[in-house]
């Protein structure tokens, strides 16, 4: 009888240990909850908010948002991001990420503003720099209030620091937490998210949530800027979370500066322009550039020709290279194109990939542009002109936001003066108007020896352009008033008054095969390619896996998961490239593909591959040991931490 | 009257640490998981250097060597100078802390609904299997990235009782907001875990309650607790106990193996898969260096193994036999008493 | 056994609704999807992206529609569009979806406001899902269209490319391992204590006490890189087929995709799985068989002159073997659902690694299409256990 007490006793014991943990978790999750509801109730409100709805469009109202009006409590403070900026010893974040670099290529790594020093509009001059200096630091935090890690208020020095969890980005992190720390007494907390969340549509940096949130800008060959450093470019509710100045910088001078910089075809005004921006944004330190980051591209060292160049895919010149004693080169991929379809799929790989198949027009080299498939760059007077004309009300004109719309009383245009204006609706409005000429050089086919013509231009403008085609913006298609493709190889487009892309010259729309017949089974099959509606494109195998080749090699298969082959497109109409055959062998990761590099496996691997995390490493040593050969380039991509100026 | 002097049941347990001290593979293992346990509880008394101490100056430092700027590192230094020695020591603590708790709980849970659905069958057992089934169908990378998700957009999205993040950060000296996340991977590796268990208890329960003693034990009276406890659950306990160990030392691998992929705990919480996991990718450069995680991982995993063996043998299955026949002859007793009253 | 089967069936189908349901809502509280990313390259003023553009790319991949219709589309292909009965159309302005939520904006007595969003202000009604392309719906085979890894064509392409290489490697491994575990762990129980016994242990232990990806690189280490450099013959370290044809010292020259090629491709993977699965296996096999020798119908079996042979495989393994036939519920869940790790590791094409990948870059009809089909045999393979339990031990009545 005893021991069954035991028993008994034991088991309700047992029991009441499964048991009470559950009940303390729904216990504990219930004891929270009024907690929450009281945090989300209006702080000590004695009646309840308005609700009304919004129009969604009506600008008047929306003005009146009070979200994102709030200066954050330390970083709306310019003397804290100056500190901040004076407290980071951002060459050794350099060092820490690259601590196989020479110091002198360590340095050359480092940015000041949001343009590399190399750049033709960089302005290295008259910037405010800031030198890694705690003592300063310090005073300026000494001068905004904070000492010892509090201000008068008693709130800590605390700031949460945001960016995804990317191994590079995790050490020099790392460092920073521990310099921030050490050398002025700022702590941060850092928290590393998956880049699905921090760049999400609607979560991370496109909400704003963050404090100090680091990301890199791919720069690119135009500076261009508007949309991260205009005054209109803030997102917030009010504006659909449109622009892409996270941190909420208004600055007027800069925000002109930036808007007129690209509204003029004037590359002096826009050196001009582009200057005032950076003089401004390294005073007002809203955004801390860290470095340019490194990037390698590594390759067989018998491979001759090999190339690489930090504003262009590195296989450009592809019908250059040689390899002695191989008729197939193999190029390394750690992700696969999700399509061949360019006008869908714009990553890095699927563009390299797409690009063996393309007769270029132009190259974009050490951030330049280069005409090579086109027969010269158009230029103002040669090929292009830009008249002033006068519009009046009804005429399609393009905004400053960027839209084309009838001009109307209250629209808000750039001036043929380079003026921002808001038409009156009665007064007499000059603009600019462009008009582009392309001319090709003769001779283009496709893969079949059908020559490209015409109809394929004028298929390639109609599909680019068609809004069901998949495509991911059509701003460029909404600035074209008029596209005449007049022969097979000249294309004429007349842009909307006030469309001043600065990069004009650099082509206009590419062809597709017009007479290319579907093979592949389903509703299309046996018609010709120029039937097939614009939104089922992205679908058909014969444009988003095999499509036909204009450019140096032409595909011959796509095993998923596994390789693509190329071989030498015979009707390519520049130079036959000397290598045969080209393979594309996907890995799953950076150091599969860079073991296959070191054993022979693989004669390529790029710089979209080798990233640059500690792969870049490897490739560097094995080159200085003569197994391969290597180019660093101070890649366009920068690292920085934008500053959140506002809270919620 | 005078009752006949019984073996107190304790003495089954003498029986069985006097059977697993002799395994001496066994009990060196188990003085070694001890040890480690203890270094890793006096971690910040141990451990050289503080956890997060960086330095660049002394990056890349080999096993046994003195940096640059003269500091000794037993077992080198990671890519930003952490100490390997002083970050194994606090991972120990992580991991180690994580593997128990997530393995205890899941193996309560899952002796708990396995012998209760085994015991009870019929409808219970039907219901209580579909809803195993129902729980093990559950994506365990989602379910990772989907929590991880949801933290970020708000610390206080899932309700983690204070007291939970508390006791973690106390075991694993890491801080609370760390610690939340270890709690979050817990607590998933908890839900997920427990229905590998509960199934094959239950498969167990189902063929030993057909036993004869069961079902005399029934026809007596016993209440189902009671017959659950004495008969059905010390006969299920042998592979229960090889199941837990091999559940402990599968733990602290898919964990390595959950970091390797992206999923599990993030720096700079240190744990030993995340360790591995980022010392992977210097293997080219650095060989010695993914091993210097590998090695903890493998001797307390084996180690964890060599105990399971030992207590498997302890309590298995002499020692049942008697037991059962000892009980058989109770029962018997017991059944014969009642047919004279 | 019939009215068992039945029964059992609609168990598992209902099973499988819940698990369906539960899966695809947590794929869509999950962040990512074709969106991500857009707006931060919409940095040229040439490629700027407005809000427009997002809300047409969300209609192409139905990311507007709400949840239940969302669900019950990529299940079924339903609803299509308005349902028409007798030429009559019903549920044409039923909203299905939201185009452009609404904002409310919420003002303070303080003078300050807050808008957020809340309702809809446009929907997408039944009627605008008549132009939409309607995939038939995962039940009728049509999995639907890949939004990231193979953007826009369809997953089945993806799993089709991958499936041989999944089965091939993981049912090889799975074979060997059954094949090699179960008499190591026969042999390790009869002979407890043995040097062989101690050996086979720690063997075993090792294998499970470290992860995939160490003994993968390890193994890619001595048997790929270094066999190579000292001039030995060697395997090749990853890919499933060789680029071009290749000469190993002893075998000779191999040519490319042949099946030698193929072989010694798939050796190392294999190998790697293999000495995992063993290590769990035989401890397993050989934990039931040293608690069933014990017993008394095994005693009894000897004592009646049995041989020792006849003993052990006719009698002691059909009872230790119960357990484990637990274990290999998932057997066809695995088979289909790869080794993640290891296909990682040595580049093999599978169906693990595009799941890993799916989730990796939030492709979720991929993950969503994976997932279930892995539910779907994980619940077959219970079913099957369940059957067998039966015929193997018939004290448990299949009720």
């Amino acid at each position: 009888m005893k021991k069954q007490h035991i028993l008994r006793r034991a088991a309700i014991l047992f029991v009441a240990a499964v048991v009470a943990p559950m009940i303390a978790a729904c216990g504990g999750s219930a004891a929270t909850e009024p907690q929450v509801i009281r945090e989300t109730v209006v702080v000590k409100e004695t009646s309840a908010p308005i609700v009304e709805t919004v129009v969604v469009k009506e600008e008047v109202e929306v003005a009146k948002d009070t979200s994102f009006t709030t200066p954050h409590p330390i970083l709306g403070d310019v003397k804290v991001r100056q500190a901040i900026a004076h407290c980071v010893n951002r060459p050794e974040l350099i060092k820490s990420v690259y601590p196989f670099l020479t110091d002198e290529q360590q340095q050359g790594l480092l940015m000041d503003t949001f343009l590399p020093k190399s750049h033709w509009a960089a302005n290295n001059t008259s910037i405010v720099s800031y030198p890694f200096d705690p003592e300063k630091g310090m005073a300026l935090l000494k001068e905004a209030g904070w000492e010892e890690g509090f201000n008068a208020d008693g709130l800590p020095l605390f700031l949460k620091f945001t960016t995804t969890n990317a191994a590079f980005r995790q050490t020099w992190a790392t460092v920073l937490e521990q310099q921030l720390k050490d050398n002025c007494g700022i702590a941060i907390s850092r928290t590393h998210a998956p880049g699905s969340w921090w760049f999400g549509d609607t979560t991370g940096l496109s909400r704003r949530d963050f404090e100090l949130g680091a990301f890199a800008w791919v720069g690119q060959t135009d500076p261009g800027g508007i949309s991260l450093y205009a005054c209109n470019q803030i997102p917030l509710p009010s504006n659909n979370w449109e622009g892409q100045n996270y941190m909420g910088w208004c600055n007027e001078t800069a925000s002109k500066a930036i808007i007129a910089a690209n509204n003029t075809l004037d590359k002096a005004e826009r050196v001009k322009q582009y200057a005032i921006v950076q003089e401004e944004f390294t005073k007002d330190m809203v955004s801390l550039p860290l470095f340019n980051r490194l990037e390698a591209a590594a390759a067989n060292k018998n491979l001759k020709n090999f190339k690489p160049n930090p504003t262009e895919y590195y296989t450009w010149n592809v019908e250059e290279w040689e390899l002695a004693g191989k008729d197939t080169v193999v190029l390394a991929f750690t992700q696969e194109p999700a399509s061949l379809y360019t006008l869908v799929e714009s990553a890095a790989v699927a563009t390299t990939a797409a690009g063996l198949l393309s007769a270029r027009g132009v190259t974009s080299l050490d951030y330049d542009y280069q005409a090579v498939g086109m027969t010269k760059l158009p230029s103002i007077g040669d090929g292009a002109t830009n008249e002033d004309v006068e519009v009046k009300a009804g005429d399609m004109v393009w905004t400053t936001s960027g839209e084309a719309v009838a001009l109307a009383e209250g629209v808000e245009v750039t001036n043929a003066a380079g003026e921002t204006v808001v038409w009156d609706g009665s007064s007499a409005l000059t603009m600019k108007k462009l008009t582009v000429s392309f001319e090709m050089k003769p001779g283009m086919k496709w893969q079949d020896g059908i020559p490209v013509s015409k109809a394929d231009y004028e298929l390639g403008y109609k599909v680019s352009c068609d809004p069901e085609s998949g495509a991911t913006t059509f701003t460029f298609c909404d600035s074209v008033a008029t596209f005449t493709q007049e022969s097979d190889t000249k294309q004429t487009l007349v842009f909307h008054p006030g469309v001043q892309w600065p990069t004009f010259y650099t082509g206009g729309f590419g062809a597709s095969p017009a007479h290319q017949v579907i093979e592949s089974d389903g509703p299309y099959k046996g018609k010709k390619l120029a039937e097939v509606p614009a939104k089922d494109w992205p679908t058909l195998p014969e444009v988003a896996e095999k499509p036909l080749s204009t450019g140096p090699y032409k595909i011959v298969s796509w095993e998923k998961g596994q390789k693509m082959v190329f071989e030498a497109n015979e009707n390519y109409y520049g130079n036959a490239p000397k290598i045969k055959n080209l393979v594309i062998q996907f890995y799953e990761d950076t150091n599969a593909a860079v073991a296959a590099l070191l054993t022979g496996n693989v004669d390529v691997v790029g710089t979209e591959t080798l990233g640059a995390g500690a792969e870049v490493e490897t490739v560097v040593k094995a080159a200085e040991e003569g197994k391969l050969q290597v180019q660093t380039l101070a890649s366009p991509t920068w690292e920085h931490i934008d500053f959140n100026l506002f809270i919620k | 009257m005078t009752t006949p002097a019984r073996t107190r049941p304790a003495s089954q347990w003498q029986l069985i640490v006097r059977r697993f001290t002799k395994h001496r593979v066994a009990m060196f293992c188990l003085y070694i998981l001890i040890s480690l346990y203890l270094v890793s509880m006096l971690a910040p008394y141990i451990a050289p250097y503080p956890r997060d101490e960086i330095s660049l100056d002394r990056s890349y430092v080999t096993p046994m060597q003195t940096s640059k700027i003269g500091t000794f590192h037993v077992l080198g230094t990671d890519h930003i100078g952490r100490d390997f020695f002083t970050r194994l020591i606090y991972a120990a603590r992580v991991s180690l802390t994580t593997a128990l708790t997530v393995v205890t709980i899941s193996t309560i849970i899952g002796v708990t609904v396995g012998l209760i659905a085994g015991y009870f069958g019929g409808w219970v057992d039907n219901l209580v299997t579909r809803f195993i089934e129902f729980i093990s169908t559950f994506p365990t990378f989602t379910l990772l990235l989907i929590a991880g998700s949801i933290i970020l957009q708000s610390e206080q999205a899932i309700p983690i009782p204070e007291i939970l993040t508390k006791i973690f950060s106390f075991l694993m000296a890491i801080n609370e907001r760390e610690a939340r996340q270890v709690v979050m991977i817990v607590v998933i590796f908890v839900l997920l875990g427990w229905t590998g268990v509960a199934r094959f208890v239950r498969g167990m329960v189902l063929s030993i309650r057909e036993q004869l003693y069961v079902e005399s034990s029934r026809a007596l009276g016993g209440s189902h607790i009671h017959n659950m406890l004495t008969h059905v659950l010390p006969n299920a306990m042998p592979p229960i106990i090889v199941a837990y160990t091999l559940g402990l030392s599968g733990t602290l691998v898919s964990e390595s193996a959950l970091s390797f992929l992206g999923f599990g705990i993030q720096d700079p919480t240190p744990s030993w898969g995340n360790m591995l996991s980022f010392a992977n990718s210097y293997m080219f450069n650095y060989p010695w260096m993914p091993l210097v995680p590998t090695l903890p991982i493998l001797v307390c995993s084996l180690a964890i193994n060599y105990v399971g063996d030992g207590l498997r043998d302890a309590l298995d299955p002499r020692v049942q036999t008697e037991v059962r026949r000892e009980q058989r002859d109770a029962l018997l007793a017991a059944i014969r008493e009642r047919s004279k009253s | 056994m019939a009215t068992f089967l039945i029964r059992r069936l609609i168990q598992m189908v209902i099973v499988l609704l819940a698990s369906a349901i539960v899966s695809y809502a947590l794929l869509y509280l999950a962040p990512g999807g074709p969106t991500t990313g857009l707006r931060q390259i919409q940095q040229g003023g040439r490629n700027s992206i407005t809000a427009e553009d997002i809300a047409r790319i969300k209609a192409r991949f139905e990311l507007d529609l709400f949840l239940p219709y969302r669900f019950t589309r990529w299940l079924a292909g339903f609803p299509s569009g308005p349902i028409t009965i007798g030429g009559q159309t019903f549920f044409a302005d039923t909203p299905a979806g939201c185009a452009i939520p609404g904002q409310v904006r919420l003002r303070y007595p303080d003078g300050t406001s807050e808008i957020i969003e809340e309702g809809c202000e446009e929907y997408v009604t039944f009627a605008d899902l008549a132009d939409r392309r309607t995939s038939r719906g995962i039940i009728f085979g049509d999995f639907g269209n890949s939004q990231v890894i193979l953007r826009d064509r369809p997953i089945s392409v993806l799993i089709e490319s991958r499936l041989p290489y999944t089965l091939q490697l993981m049912g090889a491994a799975l074979f060997i391992s059954i094949l090699i575990g179960v008499p190591l762990g026969i042999y390790s129980a009869v002979r407890q204590y043995s040097r062989f016994d101690y050996v086979m242990t720690t063997v075993s232990f090792v294998g499970s006490s470290l992860p995939t990806f160490v003994i993968g690189i390890i193994c890619i280490l001595i048997f790929a890189i270094a066999a190579k450099e000292a001039g030995l013959p060697y395997l090749p370290p990853g890919s499933a087929v060789a680029l071009s044809d290749y000469t190993v010292p002893w075998i000779g020259t191999v040519e490319s995709e042949s099946t030698l090629d193929r072989l010694l491709h798939f050796i190392m993977p294999c190998g790697v799985l293999v000495f995992v699965n063993i290590a769990g296996y035989s401890r397993f096999i050989r934990s039931g068989m040293l608690e069933v020798l014990r017993l008394d119908y095994v005693r009894t079996a000897r004592s009646k002159g049995l041989r020792e042979r006849t003993v052990v495989l006719k009698h002691a393994l059909r009872n230790a073997i119960l357990p484990f036939i637990t274990l290999l519920a998932g057997v066809f869940a695995e088979l289909f659902g790869g080794a993640a790790i290891t296909e990682a590791i040595f580049n093999w094409p599978g169906l693990g690694r595009l799941l890993v990948d799916s989730i990796e870059r939030t492709d979720y009809t991929v993950a969503m299409s994976l997932t279930m089909v892995s539910i779907f045999l994980l619940l077959l393979g219970y079913l099957i256990t369940d059957i067998l339990y039966s015929v193997l031990d018939p004290r448990i009545r299949l009720s």
